[in-house]
């Protein structure tokens, strides 16, 4: 595979999960998270800091960076979300409310990459992370497992969605809040549960994104906009419009940096944040509401339940 | 088994509802009826805890209930049927009463399903059916049989007869009179359909601009002709002296 | 004592309470920097303090006034300062005989042909004015133009998407800076030359004073033009588009007028801030703070209210400094471990907006409704009219 494909094969599956992650929380919670920045820096993190102090495979920390993301998920939730949603409050005071989180988390990895340097001797603001990943079938093993992890993870996501009751009742929710609470259905239970899994698929997804990008302590600040952008894409109406739009914004930075460059030289190297974004708009251009107003996509959205109001 | 006493509410800083009193006694058919906009939906809002109550108290079965979160209120044998979105348009028939019976246990949820299915035997055929795919009267069956899926003690109806044809808006009409009689549930509905729901109500409010203007049984509402015709837009049956009674109801002449 | 207490109960139900109190805090925090630290860091304070009150102020035109999510503030302040950073000194340089093409910003040329031009500011009154007035126009030409050339596909969206891509917007010209060499030097800052050279020592006051006066200037203007007409059809706007509409109110205009006054305004301030550092570093117009920062003063003062930005921007401001400042002797404990306290600033920033959003979600100052005119100008009007 060329290079260009491998990394950009893992960095969209990172991208992807970041870009879910956003749209269930904003179908579920009306909040766009800007905390998914965090988050994922924080995935990035746990799994770098396994591997530089203990030791092995990044792979084996997935589960504890899953965990971490939840919980501050769930702090999240606990702290600032639950008593702006009681209070109603409106879309672009739920954005902030997530900012300040960041900045409060952003501040927090700082100081931890700063603690870092102190005690152990590490370098944690400039971190290539493939360089702990190992040879499989003559390609980085990240090129298969992760895609492979990332899909694994997306099924069970669908399968809870579609078997369990809970799954049922959280579609419920974000279908007909209202009609969900007088069912008896606690939608505070619901928006607790799509925080904890929208923050364990962003801190997955960041430490994605780490195997084929530097890691350093602003990444998530940095590769932000992209997931918004995938979210964007992906219309904000369902979960699978906002993986595959996180997935092809992935795709398109790293395909079209290559193929660019390779008929007007490197510079454009520097301006590879702007191909995705360019596409962004392009697409918001011709379908204001994302990919989701493509009819074909219109017909996958249904799959998990529309945005909040859509259907009578 | 429900009492609102002297409440006000509204929604954010808009006050809907003023000093409001209402009693809905056990196992009776309660109407609320009312031009637009007095508040009808406000007042079923209020009592689950959706709108904001500003003062006074709601009373189900003797203890204050202001304050309480929606899902709670379910769990204590309230049900309530909303006039829009009162079906998961993206979930099957089936799925629609199992959400609708969350606490139940599985066993108890699928039971009970079975038996709304046998209650309302349309819903029987298109079980696996997007609840969205239905047509308006099979959506309000649905709604219905939802409302029954956690044996409540209490329902609340919102305007079931809303943007249905004459005739299957009468049908729904039998059904809610039918649970009163055969299931006996204490119920309160609430009716722009004023002159049916009057003729199958027991006792009957009528709110304007969120006040009370009448208190007492449902068929006196009826003749009454002044209200009658100024808030309800009914032809006053106007009972003994020229004994049309309630056998020959006028056609056309509901406000809708 | 008896007028003391009369006094403080005249204070307390005065309607400026509020900022009566936020300011005596405001004023009391500025002495105490006086005295522990001296005039420079209250001289700095004041400068961010100005350029930041311009930029909030802005923010707040198009935020609260009209409802456009604005995540791009960075965009309009970066295309200020690259106008001032590019711009002025080349037509300087092309005057001078001097190379003024994609060379004069490479770092040899600039560094060489930069204090040519200063010199020749230095001895000239006039020609320093001119080059500051030129500067100033410039940015906001330049702003205005970003303004409407943002406004034109961003206008038709909503909220969140309106939001984001006003984000991507913002990010995308941070990268064109930084890129692209014949522009501002990409990763090798420019300078700017610098029309306050002729006050020699006395320049840093100088241009504290000009900032600020300049920041007063645009309080000024936007709490003429909140309070006027088309004020009252921005937040008609902002409070409800499709009834707007239906009142006769063009809604695309007013908000493509709200984004260009409110990027031309960033834009001066983005070109006042460089004159300032002398430099223009692209990458240090990050969105962190050209657009979260003012965020934050924003949400702290309250949103739609002109008074309560000035106010909130001077409060975190001096918050800020005082981190920087105190950080070896407040945050040794922190030092201790190996960590900078300068990351405080944005656990405080954080803080502060999670703060305002729970308890105080109105912001220090609340949005007044306050009548078109007072009631002497309608008595006037009246008494004329008979």
């Amino acid at each position: 595979m060329a290079p260009w494909m491998s990394s950009g094969l893992i960095y969209a599956s990172g991208l992807a999960l970041t870009a879910g992650s956003v749209t269930l929380l904003y179908i579920v919670t009306r909040t766009f998270n800007f905390a998914v920045a965090s988050l994922a820096t924080i995935g990035f993190y746990v799994t770098y800091t396994g591997v530089a102090l203990f030791g092995g495979l990044p792979y084996q920390y997935y589960p504890a960076v899953v965990i971490v993301g939840a919980i501050l998920g769930a702090i999240c939730y606990y702290g600032l979300n639950k008593h702006l949603l009681r209070r109603q409050a409106a879309e672009i005071t739920l954005m902030m409310s997530t900012l300040g989180y960041d900045l409060v988390l952003l501040s927090f990895i700082q100081m931890y990459a700063d603690f870092l340097t102190h005690s152990y001797r590490l370098f944690p603001r400039r971190v290539t992370m493939n360089i702990y990943d190992f040879e499989l079938f003559g390609e980085k093993a990240a090129v298969i497992i992760l895609p492979i992890i990332a899909v694994v993870f997306l099924t069970g996501l669908h399968i809870f969605l579609k078997k369990t009751k809970f799954g049922v009742a959280m579609r419920a929710t974000i279908e007909n809040p209202v009609l969900a609470g007088a069912s008896g259905i606690n939608s505070d239970r619901i928006y607790l549960v799509s925080w904890i899994i929208s923050g364990g698929m962003a801190a997955l997804g960041g430490s994605f994104m780490a195997m084929a990008m530097t890691g350093t302590p602003v990444m998530g600040m940095y590769a932000i906009p992209l997931m918004f952008a995938g979210a964007i894409l992906g219309g904000l109406g369902s979960l699978y419009g906002g993986i595959l739009g996180g997935f092809v914004i992935g795709m398109t930075e790293y395909a079209g940096v290559f193929a660019l460059s390779q008929r007007f030289g490197p510079w454009v190297l520097g301006y590879r944040m702007g191909i995705p974004l360019l596409l962004m708009v392009i697409t918001l251009l011709v379908f204001p509401r994302g990919l989701a107003g493509i009819p074909l996509f219109k017909l996958l959205g249904s799959l998990v339940g529309k945005k909040r109001g859509a259907s009578a | 088994m429900l009492k609102v006493k002297n409440l006000n509410s509204g929604y954010g800083k808009l006050q809907v509802l003023y000093d409001l009193n209402i009693q809905v006694p056990d196992k009776g058919l309660t109407v609320v009826v009312g031009p637009n906009g007095a508040g009808k939906t406000t007042l079923l809002c209020s009592i689950m805890g959706i709108a904001r109550v500003f003062s006074g108290e709601v009373l189900f079965e003797g203890s204050s209930i202001v304050g309480e979160l929606t899902h709670n209120l379910a769990k204590k044998g309230i049900s309530y049927v909303p006039q829009m979105g009162n079906v998961f348009a993206e979930l099957t028939v089936m799925d629609n009463l199992h959400m609708a019976g969350y606490m139940l246990s599985k066993e108890e949820a699928k039971d009970k399903a079975a038996q709304m299915t046998e209650i309302f035997p349309v819903l029987k055929k298109f079980i696996h059916r997007k609840a969205g795919t239905l047509s308006g009267g099979e959506r309000r069956m649905l709604a219905i049989a939802m409302g029954l899926m956690k044996n409540p003690k209490l329902m609340l109806l919102d305007e079931l007869s809303t943007d249905l044809a004459p005739i299957i808006a009468e049908r729904v009409m039998m059904e809610v009179s039918r649970m009163r009689d055969e299931l006996g549930i204490t119920i309160l509905m609430v009716e722009q359909m004023a002159k049916r729901a009057l003729e199958i109500g027991d006792t009957a409010y009528l709110l304007v601009s969120g006040e009370v203007r009448y208190t007492g049984k449902a068929d006196d509402l009826l003749h009454e002709p002044e209200l009658c015709s100024m808030y309800l837009g009914i032809k006053p049956v106007t009972g003994k002296e020229e004994n049309f009674g309630l056998s020959v109801p006028e056609e056309g002449s509901e406000d809708s | 004592m008896i007028t003391v207490n009369s006094l403080g109960n005249k204070l307390k139900n005065s309607i400026y309470f509020r900022e009566i109190l936020i300011s005596a805090i405001i004023i009391a925090l500025l002495l105490f920097l006086f005295i522990r630290s001296g005039l420079p860091i209250i001289l700095t304070i004041f400068i961010e303090f100005a350029v930041f009150a311009i930029i909030t102020m802005s923010l707040n035109l198009e935020v609260g006034y009209t409802g456009i999510s604005q995540f791009g503030r960075v965009a309009a302040v970066i295309v200020g300062a690259f106008a001032v950073g590019s711009i002025p000194g080349r037509l300087m340089a092309m005057l001078m005989g001097l190379p003024y093409g994609v060379e004069y910003a490479s770092d040899t040329v600039n560094f060489t042909v930069v204090p040519q031009i200063n010199e020749l500011l230095v001895n000239s009154w006039l020609l320093s004015l001119g080059f500051l007035l030129m500067c100033v126009i410039l940015a906001g030409v330049f702003g205005a133009a970003i303004g409407w050339l943002i406004s034109r596909p961003a206008i038709r969206l909503k909220e969140a998407y309106l939001g984001i891509s006003l984000l991507a917007f913002g990010d995308f010209f941070m990268w064109v800076g930084h890129n692209w060499k014949g522009l501002v030097g990409g990763s090798v800052p420019v300078y700017v030359p610098d029309p306050f050279r002729i006050f020699a020592v006395d320049r840093f006051t100088v241009i504290v004073l000009f900032i600020f006066v300049v920041a007063f200037l645009v309080y000024l203007y936007l709490n003429k033009l909140t309070k006027s007409p088309f004020g009252r059809n921005l937040r008609m706007v902002r409070d409800n588009d499709v009834s707007a509409a239906a009142a006769g109110i063009n809604v695309v205009r007013v908000r493509t007028q709200s984004l260009v006054i409110g990027s031309a305004l960033a834009a001066i301030a983005g070109g006042l801030y460089v004159i300032y550092t002398g430099t223009v570093a692209a990458i240090g117009f990050t969105r962190l703070t050209f657009t979260f920062w003012p965020w934050a003063f924003m949400m702290l003062g309250g949103i739609g209210s002109n008074i309560g930005m000035l106010l909130g921007v001077f409060l975190l401001t001096i918050l800020r400094t005082m981190i920087v400042i105190f950080r070896s002797q407040w945050f040794g404990f922190l030092l201790n471990v190996g960590i900078d306290p300068l990351w405080l600033e944005f656990t405080l920033m954080g803080a502060v907006i999670i703060i305002v959003i729970l308890f105080l979600p109105h912001g220090l100052v609340p949005e007044r409704v306050e009548p078109m005119l007072s009631a002497n100008r309608v008595r006037k009007i009246m008494a004329r009219r008979q």
